[in-house]
Formats: C-alpha cells, structure tokens, sequence
C-alpha cells in the first residue's frame, strides 16, 4: 500500500504481480546476496527483509520499501518462513496485510501466483486437490485426473503459498491445512499415493483482527501457525502519507473529476480517526470512549474518496469539513445507542478545545 | 613492617551487567585475592557483613541518609546479578575483607556548596556523558544496551576486564585531554578510590582485587604507581575540605520492580527479571528455559502455550538472532518471538510476561536486626514536632482542627494510616473533612516498626512514603468510589503530591466507565471535598473539571440506566438520585446542575421508566423550582391516571413523597389527588396497591400522620392560603431578615 514505483513498462494489465513490478529490485538483490540461502529460496533471509524494507544497494540501486512500519515484525515474519513453522499476519483491514504476503512470496520464491482467497464458499479442493471429471470418468482415477490446488502446487515446488482471509473459509475447510503444515503432506487415498512438500514450501495466512470471530481459527491449526500483527500506523505523518497516496490513486482510478480540497483536509480527518481509534486525544490530555466500528486507515480513505466523489458529482466541486464530518459520522455510529454517545462526546470535546 | 610486594586487578564492570557478575566471579575464582575493594561508601564497611547472613535476600539496597534530613538520601541497589553484590558475597563467604572506597556518605549528603541539593543521586549512573554508548555507536549499534549485552554479557569464557580497560582508557583519553575527570566531584571519587587502595596495601594485603564501574578503571589501576596528577599528594589535596554532614545507612529490602528503570532512582535496569534470569542460567539452555518460564506463566493464567510452542519459540528466537546477526538470542529476540508464537496475536500475554519476567516480582528481604530505616527516625522527629508521645495504651485524642497543632496531628495520623501504620483511628466517621472536630483512637503496637520497615522502599519521609502509598493505591483502585475515597483521603492527609495524579486517574478511570450508578456513587465524595475539603486553588479547579465531566456522563446515561428496572434495582437509584442531587447543589456550579436537571426531566416523560424513579425524579425538579407545582400536579395526576396500572401509581407516590409527608399536610391539591385516586380504585387493586402504599406512609413523622388524617376527616378546606392571612407580617419581616442574613443574601 505503499509502493511509490512505476508500473512495469511492458505490461497491459490492470496490476500486474510483485516479481514482474518489481524484478530489477528483486534481481539486483540477487546479485549483491551473499549470505546463506535456504533450501529453494530465491534469496536469502536478510536480503527479503532488505526488499521489504527498502535500503540502497552498493550499485546505487534503490530498493524501495514496501512496507512502511516496525522493521521488527518483517525479521519476525521471514524468521518465521526459515523455521518449518507457517506465518499468519493479522490486522485490520488496511494495514497491509495482503500487500506484504504478496511481496514476501515474490521475494522468497519468485512467484505471488500461489493464492487461495478465502471466502464463505472456498471449498476443500481450494486446499487439496479436484478433479477433471471428463478425464475421471473417461479413464477412472489417475494422475492426470487430477488438478491440483495452488497448495498442492507449492508443496511440490518447494514455494510459498498464500491464503487470504483464512477465518473466511469454513472450518472444517481450514482444518484440511493441518495435516499439510504439520505432516507436510498430502494424502490421496483415491490413488493410495501422497504429495510431500518439498524444502522451500511454507504458508502465508492472512487474516482480519476483527473477524477472527468469523470461523475462529482451532487451536490444532493455530498451533501451526506463528502470528504477527501488523498495526495500524505509528505516527500522524506515517498514515496522512499513506491516506494521500491511496486517495490519489483511488481518484485517478475511479476517474474521479477534480475537487479542489484544502490541503490539510486529509490531516484533519487521519486525526479524528487516529484520535477515535486511540480513545484519546493527540495530544494525550482528553480520553474518548471508542466505537464499536473499525477505524483504521481504510476507512479514513475511503471516508476521503467517497467525500470527494459526493463534492465532485454532486457538490460544487469543494470538499468541505462539514461534508468530511458527515462521511465520518457514519463510519464511526455503527450501534446507534454506543457509537452515537461517543459521537457525540467527540464533537464536544471538538467544540471544547 | 615486612616489605611486600602486592598485585593489583582493577575490573571494570556495568552496574547491574549479569555478564559482568559472571567475569567478576570467574575472576575471583581462578585469582582469589585477599582483600576485595568495591564501589560504595565507606560507610557501609559497619554493616556489610549483613550481606553473608542467610536472611539477606537481593535485590537490597544501600541506602544512605542524613538522619536530620531524610530526605537527603543514597540508594545502592544490589541485584544478585550486581558484580558488586558477586564480589561483597564472595567475600563474606571465603572470609576475606571486602571494603567500601567510594567518597563517603558523610561529603556527598553534605549540602552541596554550589546549591546543588539534588537527593537520590546513585553513584555511577549520572555520568554527563555517556561512555558505553560512544563505543556502541562505534561498533555500528544503535542501541547501548545491546552492544555491551552482545560484546560482554552474551560472551562466555574469556576475561572481558583486559579489553574494557583499554577501551576506556581510549575512550577517557578522547573525552579528558587533560587527563583529569571534567566533574569536580568524579575528580575526588576516584582521588578516593585510590587513596583506598593505598589503604589497602599499607594495612599489609598482598592481592588487592576492585571491583568498579568500567569508566574508572584507567583512573585506578596505576594507584600503586602514581603519576602525573595521580600523585598521594595531589590526591590528598583533592580530598582536603569538603563539606561534611551527619550520615547514616542501612540495608533496606528491594525489588525488581524498583530497579527496572521505568519505577524512580534511574538504576538503569530495564529488565532486571531477564538479567536474573541470564545470571542464573547461563547455560546454553538460557532462552529454552526463558520460554518454559514465560508457558508456564501463561498456562496459569489460562492462556494455551504447550511445549511445541516452546520449542518453536526457541527456534524463532535463535533464527531471529541470526538473521540479525547476534550471537545469542536477547531481550528483544526473545520478546518478538513469544509474540509470534505465544502472544497469540494479542498485547494481553506480552504485558504478563513483561511484568511478571522480564520486569519480574522478585522483593528481596535483610535480617531484622538491620539498622533503623529513615522513616522510622522521620517519624520520631515528627512526633517531636506535633507533640505526641508513643503510647501503648489505648486512649483518645480530641483533636480541634482550627488549631495548627492539631491540624499537624491531624495530618501525621492520616499519613501514617495512609501507610498501613494505624497508630490512631478515626472514631466518629470518616466523613469529618466538613467539621473541625476529630476523634482519634489511638494505640502504639510493636508491630507497627515493623510496617514502617516495610514501608521504607516508599520514601524516605512520612509524607513522601504517604504520597507514594496514595498513588500506588490509586492507580489499583478497583472501583470509582474507591478512588474517589482516597481523594479525600489525599486532602485529609494533605498530600498535594500525590493529588493531580489520583484526580487525573478519576477523570480516566470516569471516562472509560459506562456505568452510571458507579459514577454516582462517585459524586456526593466529589461534592463534598470540593466543597469543605481545604483544596489549594488549582487542585479544586481541576476536580471540578471531573466533576463536571462526570455529570455530563451521568445525565447521558440516566435515562437508559434507569430504564426497564426491577423494584428492587430501582430502590437502590433512587436514593442515588437524591444523593447525586444534593451533591450537585453543594457544588454551587448552575451548569452542571442545569445538565442534571434537563436529564431528570427527561427521566419523568420517558416510558418505561420505574414509578418509584418517576416520582422522585417530579420531586426533584419540584424542589428545585425547575418544574412549577402546577406542573408537578400534572404529573402527578398523569401517573395516578387510569392509564397507568395502580402499582406505578402507587410507587410514583412513594418516590415523590421521599419519606416525608410534610408536602401532603400543605399541599391539598396533592392530597385531593391522591384521595379521588384512591376513591376510583375496586377492592382487588386496593388490595394490591395497600402494601406499597402503607410502606410509604409508614416511614412518616406520627405528626404528619395524624394531620394528614385529620385534614382527610375534615373534608378539604378549599383555602390553604387562610393560614399565611393569620401571619403578623412585621414579624415575618424581622424573621426573614434573620434568614438571609444567617444565608449571606443580606444586603
């Protein structure tokens, strides 16, 4: 969510993957990588947190950061990857999640392709394996019958895997990883055979802080899984940085017309929300009860764009703070009785400072 | 005198360094000496001993003080991965002298010339620059605790003591070009240590080992062969004419809590449960066994943490440390690992494992027979001061409060109580703060030192071991009216210290809180102190600031606090209401008032809120002239009105008369009402409605009662008015003159 680079030059797609974004970076880490390599890693353990994090190689290549935050939780997340253990980044949404398991896969394994999207209906070939019934039907079951699921894959090309949402899926669908991550096979009793992962295969789950509830992860797969969480962002400046570039380029992509907006608009809003989600005040003199609603950086933006979709189409083309305040309202009063209250004891404390 | 020729090893040491404590005790063992020199006060030579005996448990602490003014006070505190504390018990335990060569108490508890008369200085830690960070930056650390932990404390074998003394001297050479310490009184600390050490080799000892900070050692080790401005002469010039004073000292029991750095006297520990823990376990099991420690402490307090975690703790850890280039896993390896793999994504395990490991419980504990802490000797000069004499006997103390002795006493009794040392208790009530009278029960137990030992880590005077209690107390208070307590408590003792933080914890604690009774539970204290307590200016500024705060939160909620209740939780808001409302006009602040009054309103229109409440609620605002009797009447034939079941009718009744008939025997309209509802009710509803109704009626003056009675008999008299036509409007005048005068509305 924080990239500053330039699409790839050749592509015609809408977004293209992280390796092809960002394959000069990942191949000038290559050549300047001389610490040990794990088994089927494209590069080695320090050089992927250097990728996230961003640095200047000797050559003066600039690797950019992809991930704006504590430098700790990325050693975290690639320590992780070396130990056979798998990694679950948790956060609300908005907090990048999706966005560093991408580019952690591009760099350890070359390929972010391997993805199962977790949803309500994600069902257990996603996980396992399916078959081509024309193939089952016409020759019985076989090799060639079968099509592997992107976990299959990875397990036998030593790669990352990624699942996002994993407390989307059902449960009994979550529970098929077990076996996978803790045996590091996959049976098929249809063949009598198994896969066996090779060195280099692990797992990415992403997951949200606030549906953990959805499908509640068991503890038997929890068990398999070390977890980061990843924070909404530390300082004022860090997030009105990364609100003003996703505005920008939510703007541009949704071919929004101009609005004239005063610059210090987005300030003003990342400080209700960073004050609301904090339960007090910047400054640390006032505190705040907080609403029942998520208040994270996503929220805030699309706040912005929506505002200055309302100014832009069926305003004046200005966004105003009374229009901004409209937006955050209904963000933040989710529960009408709890969130207006704290609403309400917001604005006072507003008018009081 | 037989001429000798004796060594010299100075070791260079970081305070509290478990890596350190390690070199001292290899050192010693492989080069026992036969005299141990240590960094501290001479003082301490008389009591050190202490330090061999069974019953001393670290962390302790040295502490030196001026016995007239306690507050004037040393700590040296001592973990047992203190090098010093290493080498203090070694010696104890191979009976080989150790010593203490510091300046002594005596010249640094001496007011300081320059006026400078900061207290709690710790020896060694307030160097103006920072040595160790200088070579950390050197070695391409950003962090000084970590290059000292990865260069000294993490290495195992070899003697780091070589290496740290050449470093400093460089170090030294770079920050003092003239080759003399820039602080005048680090120039006469170390003139002392080597006068020490002569000491040492002229009393006969053959094999002198010092233990010191690193920073010292290049000014130590040539003690033997002075040079330059080293010289015994210059030296003793040095020493010649420092201020001097009475000192004392004492060991007092210490705890890891107190050394961790975030807890007062800057010992510099920011995790002394880890350095215990790297002391005690050397081993190359050291972080496996932190992770057992850290499971076992999470599966008591019910979180899951098995010993796959552990093992996959460990591994995160050292595969941390090597992506990160460390040699061994440290602190912050071992934090970021258990917060992957047994933080379970959540803050709530990390804070334990904080708390309870890294910062870690551990209090240590000294003999009895150790000398008398400050306290005790404040106490005594207190005593002097307000005249009390210890008494084992129980007796009574009248105390007039508008009398500065007695005000004195007041306050210690309070104090001391706020301590847990109850020489005297409150006997009429503790809600005296409003009279000028106190009684005090007052008994002297033995056990009473005792808690003032145990009370000495606190402070070293009553009112800062009183101020420190209040805020401990304050910050686990459990409830609202707790804190609110010991607010008053605050001001009772009179500890203006402790006062912002306790009302800041109330606007915090008030804010977060959703429950409305516990927040007018709050109130009445509030009021009261605010409006008798003796509160200097601002502190009574910004308890209003709660207080209004607090009503706004109140007048939020009362409606749906008060909705849907049962009988019996309506009984307990009702008073409650009362109570809020006669707080809030003892606070004389009509905003406040006003919030409240518009939330009453609001609870008398609003359905489904319970008679009794209704009723009371009418009251209020009645009283209060916010609502005109005619209005209330209105009311209060609504509530009696066929629409409402008569059980309302009859609690709103019983919450509007509040106990007291004296409205019904004046109020006729009232009495109409009541009667003609009464009147319309079959026999069944009677019956059901009779029990509430003789409840209420029952709690009436007899009077009243029989007025009440007689009125009825009497059929109404139509004209209430007929009595003020009697009254003698002269008198009236002369009786109304006295009243305002006696309210202050005279003129």
């Amino acid at each position: 969510m924080s990239s500053t680079a330039k699409t790839a030059p050749n592509s015609d797609v809408l977004r293209p993957h992280a390796e092809v974004e960002f394959a000069h970076e990942l191949a000038a880490l290559r050549a300047f990588d001389t610490r040990p390599k794990p088994a089927q890693w494209q590069l080695s353990p320090h050089a992927v947190v250097i990728y996230l994090m961003g640095d200047t190689l000797p050559d003066g290549t600039v690797i950019t950061p992809k991930y704006i935050g504590p430098r700790a939780l990325i050693e975290v997340a690639v320590a992780t990857l070396v130990t056979d253990r798998a990694l679950l980044l948790l956060g609300l949404p908005g907090t990048a999640k999706t966005w560093v398991s991408e580019h952690l896969a591009a760099a350890i394994s070359g390929d972010s392709t391997l993805l199962v999207q977790g949803t309500a209906g994600t069902a257990e070939e996603a996980i396992r394996y399916g078959w081509n019934y024309a193939r089952l039907l016409a020759e019985g079951p076989s090799a060639a019958a079968l099509v592997p699921s992107p976990v299959q894959r990875a397990m036998q090309q030593g790669s990352i895997v990624r699942i996002e949402e994993l407390t989307r899926m059902p449960s009994d669908v979550q529970d098929a990883l077990i076996t996978v991550l803790s045996e590091k096979l996959l049976p098929i009793p249809e063949l009598a055979s198994q896969v066996q992962a090779r060195p280099g295969f692990n797992l990415i789950a992403t997951a949200n802080n606030r549906d953990r509830g959805v499908n509640e992860l068991s503890s038997a797969l929890r068990r398999r899984f070390n977890t980061v969480v990843l924070p909404t962002p530390a300082t004022a400046e860090e997030e009105v940085r990364i609100v003003t570039q996703r505005v920008a380029a939510l703007a541009r992509s949704l071919a929004l017309p101009p609005v004239t907006s005063p610059a210090d608009e987005i300030q003003r809003v990342v400080a209700v929300f960073r004050e609301l989600r904090a339960g007090q005040s910047e400054d640390g003199r006032i505190k705040f009860k907080t609403p029942s609603g998520t208040m994270s950086t996503a929220e805030a933006i699309s706040v912005m764009v929506q505002s200055m979709a309302m100014a832009a189409h069926l305003g004046d083309g200005t966004l105003r703070f009374s229009d901004l305040l409209a937006g955050i309202e209904a963000t933040v009063v989710k529960d009408p009785v709890h969130d207006a209250v704290v609403w309400r004891e917001y604005l006072d404390s507003l008018s009081i400072r | 005198m037989v001429p000798h020729n004796p060594t010299l090893a100075v070791y260079g040491i970081r305070h509290h360094g478990p890596g350190s404590a390690r070199a001292v005790q290899r050192a010693l063992a492989t080069n026992p000496p036969d005299i141990v020199l240590i960094e501290g006060p001479p003082e301490a030579d008389a009591i050190m001993w202490l330090a061999g005996e069974p019953d001393m448990q670290p962390p302790v602490t040295l502490l030196g003080y001026a016995p007239e003014h306690p507050e004037r006070a040393v700590f040296f505190p001592f973990a047992s991965f203190s090098p010093e504390w290493v080498a203090l018990t070694w010696a104890c335990g191979h009976q080989v002298p150790a010593r203490f060569i510091d300046l002594a108490l005596t010249h640094t508890l001496a007011p300081n010339p320059n006026g400078d008369e900061s207290a709690a200085r710790s020896l060694g830690f307030d160097r103006p620059i920072d040595p160790i960070g200088e070579l950390a930056s050197a070695a391409g650390y950003d962090d000084t605790e970590r290059w000292w932990e990865d260069v000294v404390e993490l290495r195992d074998g070899t003697s780091p003591f070589a290496a740290i003394s050449s470093a400093m001297a460089t170090l030294r050479a770079a920050y003092e070009p003239t080759g003399v310490p820039i602080d005048p009184v680090e120039q006469r600390r170390e003139a002392q240590m080597r006068v020490g050490i002569r000491r040492a080799v002229a009393d006969g000892f053959e094999r002198i080992a010092v233990v010191c900070g690193a920073w010292h050692v290049p000014a130590l080790q040539n003690a033997l062969e002075p040079s330059g401005i080293q010289t015994v002469k210059a030296d003793a010039a040095l020493l010649r004419g420092m201020p001097k004073t009475e000192a004392a000292i004492t060991w007092v029991p210490w705890s890891h809590r107190r050394l961790s750095s975030a807890l007062g006297y800057g010992a510099g520990v920011s995790a002394p449960g880890w350095y215990h823990h790297l002391f005690i376990h050397p081993g190359s099991d050291t972080t496996a066994r932190w992770f057992t420690d850290a499971a076992r402490l999470l599966r008591n307090a019910d979180y899951s943490a098995s010993p796959a975690d552990v093992v996959e703790a460990t591994r995160l850890a050292h595969s941390l440390a090597s992506l990160r280039g460390r040699p061994q896993p440290g602190l912050g390896e071992v934090n970021d690992a258990a917060k992957a793999v047994l933080g379970d994504g959540t803050d709530r395990p990390m804070q334990l494992i904080r708390n309870e490991l890294v910062v870690g419980t551990l209090i240590g504990r000294v003999p009895a027979h150790t000398p008398m802490v400050p306290l005790a000797r404040d106490l005594v000069i207190q005593q002097r001061r307000c005249r009390l004499k210890i008494q084992s006997v129980a007796h009574e103390l009248e105390l007039d409060l508008r009398k500065s002795t007695d005000l004195l006493r007041s306050r210690l009794l309070h104090r001391l109580s706020t301590i847990g040392v109850y020489w005297g208790r409150v006997v009429e009530g503790r809600r005296s703060a409003g009279t000028f009278r106190e009684t005090w029960q007052m008994q002297w137990e033995p056990g009473l030192e005792l808690k003032l030992i145990a009370s000495s880590a606190l402070g070293t005077t009553i009112y800062a071991a009183a101020s420190e209690s209040l805020t401990q107390a304050a910050q686990s208070a459990p409830t609202l009216e707790t804190l609110t307590d010991l607010i008053e408590l605050c001001l009772l003792a009179d500890l203006p210290d402790a006062l912002p933080g306790a009302v800041q914890l109330l606007a915090q604690r008030s804010t977060v809180n959703y429950d409305v009774v516990s927040l007018m539970d709050a109130l009445p204290a509030l009021a009261r102190t605010v409006r008798y307590g003796d509160v200097r200016g601002t502190d009574a500024d910004s308890l209003q600031s709660v207080i209004r705060s607090m009503v706004i939160r109140v007048s939020a909620g009362l409606v749906s606090a008060c909705n849907a209740l049962d009988d019996t939780a309506a009984a307990g808001l009702v008073n409650r209401l009362s109570a809020t409302m006669s707080a809030l006009s003892l606070l004389a602040d009509p905003g406040s008032a006003l919030l409240f009054h518009a939330a009453i309103g609001e609870l008398v229109e609003h359905p489904g809120v319970h008679g009794l409440l209704q009723g009371r609620a009418t009251r209020l605002l009645t009283d209060n002239g916010v609502l005109p009797t005619a209005q209330a009447e209105l009311r209060f034939s609504r509530a009696l009105s066929v629409g409402a079941t008569p059980v309302e009718g009859a609690n709103f009744v019983e919450g509007f008369l509040a106990g007291a008939g004296t409205i019904l025997v004046h109020d006729l309209e009232l009495l109409g009402l009541i009667d003609r509802w009464l009147a319309t009710l079959d026999a069944d509803t009677f019956t059901s409605v009779l029990p509430l109704l003789r409840r209420t009626f029952a709690v009436f003056e007899t009077a009243e009662r029989r007025q009440i009675g007689e009125r009825i008999r009497h059929g109404m008299p139509d004209d209430g008015s007929q009595e003020l036509s009697e009254l003698d409007p002269d008198r009236v005048a002369a009786a109304l003159q006295t009243v305002a005068a006696l309210l202050g509305l005279s003129s």
